[in-house]
């Protein structure tokens, strides 16, 4: 029987992300204009706030202008508002100018933003609101009292790679708490068994993912101009795959360059790393970077399923916010906003909540009813639609954009509801087709996966049992080898997943250290036997503007 | 019985280091900031030596911007009772003497009957701080402490010399004392820890009251270390290349 | 006197590093004098007879007739204010660093450690050895150590010089360690670190049967032996043999890599090293852009040959 320590909480909030930041801020605020006192803390599982956090970002004022009243947008740690703005169809060798740019994608108005930086300032905030931040902790169960949620159990740490316990065996602790609000992200883990548990995607269209990959670039002094936006597509993805790429210049002189893949492609082979290598490839973007030196990579995956594909958002004792909940609006290329909006709804409901000592479901319920009547569904229904439309290839997915916009969101024109399929059941057997094969790394420009994940600055404690668990592994060397090849390799960003000789045979190295924390190959594996959990709290990338 | 634990906040190693603009350090906007490594060793020697004994009082001291005051936070967090902050204002400074002097003239006044510091701090790695503190305060000082063994007004350590010898040493207290790496094992904060560290005092010490100390040294300029390589490519069968690599040890990096 | 360097006692005979320091301070120009201290002084003034110094200064006083940190910083103190040499030099041991910093506070005078090159003001490794600092002073007098092997014992100048005792002032309570005898102890694992010279073990040894031959080159050179990520991770060797950026980091003389490919994750823990000797099947491995001496070939035939080899010239 292990001894936890055992802490006592009101709220606990899991994941020290914009949505549980910006909700602690504004429950405190509540709490204090009804003479309510009560203890809120934040669960993060990285060394410090920020260091897992990942986004492009053009940030909506629009949320933290709510919570700050008091402030300017100046005040608020943005790199530069959107100075100009660009959108480019690329060929392998041009880029092509849209002839307009459609108003879902101006971002007039909006801020480029570093989401490390953000969550760092919003961070402060809650610290000097009394909240207690608990770095370096992971949540890896939620505590029960019958289908109530009660809380959350840390991660032990201290456990050696056979499943033994070391020498500093450090058991979990049990935080017990009212309400615990999960903010962890895309594709959280304890929100991954929540859903589950609770059927909580009843009558949803299953989430879709796509995954960011991004490299930061070190310019020489008075090249890169902050504010500056472009968005492209085409080229390298080509018309079957979703996604495209994304240059922002932030301040310091440094290019944020990245590209979005959609995770409901075809091919197996397909490695969204390579594929943002490719791209700087380009004439355009190679003369961008040149004289430059690249100083971070980084990699997070992206709900881009919408409105039809956000969970009930409430169980008694339990709430889910942000990207967790699928809070995105994939045609705007935003969530930031959208996370702190519901986190602020969150912590409305959760004051009331407070107010009347009532977790149960249907007083909890309440935020999903204020969700519904906020401009977060102004904004998401009208683009309810926008993923789906591309599973009919980039053109169909634009054509029913436009449509979209014409028709307050309609599929095709007339359709209230496209649905979609999971994006790991995309995947085609057998089909192989290397699109890398003209792919040289040199260095200098172009890197090879490993040397990029140097620059994530991860790490993890080497004598831990890896944490992605593969529930069968004898399907990678059997099945999936022969059915899509083992696309694991392909897949993942950060070099975890290797399938290397073992006599005669292969065998599935996991390289765990590498991890970035994206959660790509929990969402893509196409057998849905990889488990992403936490590892040993502290561990993963020591992201620091990304 | 009285410990003071000297910790440094250093750039993380984690993270690619930019060097400055102008040169001369690398340009902290753009790193992430640790407590030194081996002052967490120390730390958590102070802790036990506290545990051991029943009592005492462990208390942090660190000198830097405001972010040090994190590592301080920290080391409250794994159970140090309170805390000691040298304000810097400016570039960090680089002068060991300065840097001792700095920590002498706010140490003095406290009595500490052990000051505990990390083999040497992973940024600028001088490795004097604890020797030169203990010198001008009078204390005796030891070094590489693999050991330690606090007894009545008097600590033993157990040195590590060079080569896998060891060397116990009885020293009589007050003392400064550095601790080598990995004699014990850091604690994580718990989650009281954290907690109850916001209620734990930081005494703040501004620069006014410690600082124009005269420098003696300083870091000039900061760079990528060079390396004129030439590399000599030796191919070939087997036996040739042996014949090369045996000539090679002999008579070129003189190893055998 | 422009140069004194201060000796250190290796269990009766001179330390490595202090030759190394010799041959620095010869190679600073000016007039070089040295300081032996403790009750092998004579000793070691008179292995240095052939040495081309203005003289070596012997110290034997009861009370510093074996280390302490008290007793040498005090010692060395006086020498110093009776003889204003502009520059101090010495090894940088763990000796070193645990008096030296007391003679540069009883002086006031600026200690740069673990240098590393003289050629841009004092040059030094900072931030685990991933940038150099080129460190100055605007001191009168300044006192320098030299990491192991900066300078090369080799190089010491013969030439012949003088020896003369030197009376200090010591009283016992100036003396407060009781130390006790130095012994060794087995190290449960060994610092690599520390190691002159590592045979270090990379993916290209292909199967766990072929790590023996890896330990049996390091064991006809006298080397340690160390690994890269992928043969630990498979468990071939223990952990605390790592070298990397998730492992050690290491400057040995010698880093002799066996089918190592390179990777940045790992080079960054070795890039330091003063001889990078690499044997890798493939010509473009980056391994070969940091090496010194880069062998294009198969390592399972090379190594059998080379051991034989050695053990051939060792037997010589």
């Amino acid at each position: 029987m292990i001894e936890r320590e055992v802490l006592e909480l009101d709220v606990l909030f899991v994941g020290a992300g914009p949505a549980s930041l910006a909700g602690a801020v504004h429950l405190q605020r509540l709490l204090r204009e009804s003479g309510q006192d009560a203890s809120v803390g934040v669960l993060e599982k990285a060394s410090e706030v920020g260091a897992h956090s990942l986004s492009g970002a053009i940030v909506d004022p629009r949320a933290l202008r709510e919570l700050f009243p008091d402030k300017n947008d100046q005040d608020f740690p943005f790199e530069a508002e959107v100075s100009e703005e660009h959108l480019y169809y690329l060929t392998e060798t041009r880029k092509i100018p849209f002839p307009f740019i459609p108003p879902s994608m101006n971002h007039h108005g909006c801020y480029v933003a570093s989401l490390g930086k953000l969550t760092r300032w919003l961070g402060e905030a809650c610290e000097k609101d009394g909240v207690d931040i608990f770095c370096g902790f992971a949540g890896t169960e939620l505590l029960y009292d019958g289908d109530q949620v009660i809380g959350v159990r840390t991660g032990d740490r201290g456990i050696d790679k056979k499943g033994v316990q070391k020498q500093h065996f450090e058991p979990g602790a049990d935080i017990h708490a009212k309400v615990v609000v999960l903010g962890e992200g895309t594709r959280g883990s304890l929100t991954k068994k929540l859903l589950h548990r609770h059927n909580l995607m009843d009558e949803r269209n299953p989430q879709v993912w796509a995954v960011g990959v991004k490299e930061l670039w070190q310019m020489p002094a008075g090249i890169v101009q902050p504010g500056y936006v472009a968005h492209t597509m085409g080229f390298p993805l080509g018309h079957d795959i979703f996604g495209g790429a994304f240059l922002y210049g932030m301040k310091n002189d440094i290019w944020n360059l990245g590209l979005v893949v959609g995770l409901d492609y075809k091919n197996p082979g397909v490695d969204s790393h390579h594929e943002l290598q490719n791209l700087k490839t380009h004439p355009w973007i190679r003369s961008l970077i040149e004289g430059g030196k690249m100083v971070a990579y980084g990699a997070k995956s992206l709900p881009e399923g919408g409105w039809y594909s956000i969970p009930k958002l409430s169980i008694s004792g339990a709430m889910l916010i942000g990207d967790s909940a699928g809070f995105m609006n994939g045609q705007r290329l935003k969530g930031i906003h959208l996370a702190m909006k519901s986190g602020m709804l969150a912590a409305e409901t959760i004051s009331k909540a407070l107010a009347e000592n009532n977790f149960t479901e249907s007083k909890l319920g309440d935020y999903e009813d204020r969700m519904k009547s906020s401009w977060i569904r102004d904004e998401l229904w009208k683009v309810r639609n926008f993923h789906q439309g591309f599973d009919h290839g980039l053109f169909g997915g634009l054509t029913n954009a436009g449509i979209g916009l014409l028709t307050g969101g309609r599929g095709w024109g007339f359709k209230n509801r496209l649905t979609s399929e999971p994006g790991h059941l995309q995947l085609e057997k057998g089909l192989k087709k290397d699109r890398y094969k003209d792919l040289k790394f040199d260095g200098t420009y172009l890197f090879d996966k490993v040397t990029d994940v140097y620059h994530s600055a991860t790490a993890h404690e080497e004598d831990q049992v890896p944490h992605l668990h593969v529930n069968e592994p004898d399907i990678c060397i059997t099945k999936c080898a022969e059915e899509y090849d083992n696309p694991c390799k392909n897949f993942c960003p950060a070099n975890v997943f290797e399938m290397v000789p073992d006599g005669e045979n292969q065998r599935l190295q996991i390289n765990f250290s590498n991890c970035v924390h994206c959660k790509t190959c929990d969402i893509m594996d196409p057998y849905q036997i990889i488990d992403w959990v936490p590892p040993e709290g502290g561990d993963g990338p020591t992201w620091i503007n990304l | 019985m009285k410990i003071a634990v000297l910790v440094k906040q250093i750039p993380g190693s984690e993270s690619a280091l930019p060097i400055s603009g102008n040169h001369n350090w690398i340009d902290e906007g753009q790193v992430s900031f640790v407590m030194n490594p081996p002052d967490n060793f120390a730390l958590e020697e102070a802790l036990l030596i506290k545990e051991r004994r029943g009592d005492g009082e462990v208390v942090i001291v660190s000198m830097g911007p405001a972010r040090v005051q994190k590592v301080i936070r920290e080391g409250l967090a794994k159970g140090a009772d309170w805390g000691i902050y040298l304000e810097e204002d400016g570039p960090i400074e680089t002068d060991p003497l300065s840097i001792a002097k700095s920590f002498s003239s706010v140490l003095k006044n406290e009595n500490f009957d052990l000051v505990l510091t990390g083999l040497q701090s992973d940024d600028t790695g001088m490795g004097q701080t604890g020797v030169l503190i203990g010198e001008m305060l009078g204390m005796s000082t030891g070094t590489l402490a693999m050991e330690t063994d606090v007894q009545n007004g008097s600590i033993r350590v157990k040195r590590e010399l060079e080569s896998g010898w060891f060397q116990w040493v009885k020293l009589p207290m007050p003392a400064s004392i550095s601790i080598q790496s990995g004699l014990n094992t850091p604690r994580y904060p718990s989650l009281r820890g954290i907690m109850g560290a916001k209620k734990k005092e930081i005494k703040v010490v501004p620069a006014s009251e410690y600082q124009s100390i005269a420098k003696s040294q300083s870091i000039e300029k900061i760079f990528v270390p060079q390396t004129s390589k030439q590399t000599e490519v030796i191919e070939g069968d087997a036996d040739s290349a042996v014949a090369r690599i045996v000539e090679i040890l002999k008579s070129e990096i003189k190893v055998l | 006197m422009d140069i004194l360097v201060v000796l250190e006692d290796n269990r009766g005979s001179l330390h490595r590093m202090s030759k190394e320091a010799i041959a620095g301070a010869q190679k600073m120009g000016g007039s070089v004098s040295a300081l032996a201290i403790g009750s092998n002084a004579d000793a070691l003034s008179g292995k240095l007879s052939g040495v081309d110094l203005t003289e070596v200064i012997t110290v034997n006083h009861d009370l510093v007739s074996s280390y302490n940190a008290d007793g040498y910083s005090e010692v060395v103190k006086q020498v110093i204010e009776s003889e204003s040499p502009k520059t101090v030099v010495i090894g940088h041991s763990y000796q070193t660093r645990d008096f030296i910093p007391r003679v540069s506070a009883k002086l006031d005078i600026p200690f740069i450690p673990d240098i590393i090159s003289l050629e841009d003001g004092f040059v030094k490794q900072v931030l685990n050895a991933k940038l150099n600092a080129s460190v100055t002073t605007s001191a009168d007098q300044v006192i320098l150590s030299f990491q192991s092997a900066m300078f090369s014992e080799e190089a010491m100048a013969s030439g012949s010089c003088s020896s003369r005792s030197f009376d200090v002032n010591l009283d016992s309570s100036m003396v407060r360690a009781e130390s006790e005898e130095p012994f060794q102890e087995a190290a449960g694992s060994v610092d690599l670190e520390s190691a002159e010279l590592l045979v270090s073990i990379g993916r290209g040894i292909e199967k766990e049967e072929n790590i023996q031959m890896a330990f049996d080159l390091a064991k006809v050179l006298g080397a340690e032996v160390s690994a890269s990520r992928p043969v630990v991770d498979s468990g071939w060797v223990e952990p605390f043999r790592q070298i990397g950026s998730s492992g050690q980091t290491v400057s040995p003389k010698l880093y002799f890599s066996l089918g190592i490919s390179g990777a940045i994750q790992h080079v960054v823990g070795m890039k330091g090293s003063k001889n990078i000797l690499a044997i890798n099947k493939d010509p473009d491995a980056p391994i070969f852009e940091i090496a010194d001496y880069a062998v294009v070939g198969d390592l399972l035939d090379i190594i059998p040959k080379l051991i034989e080899a050695l053990q051939t010239e060792k037997d010589l």
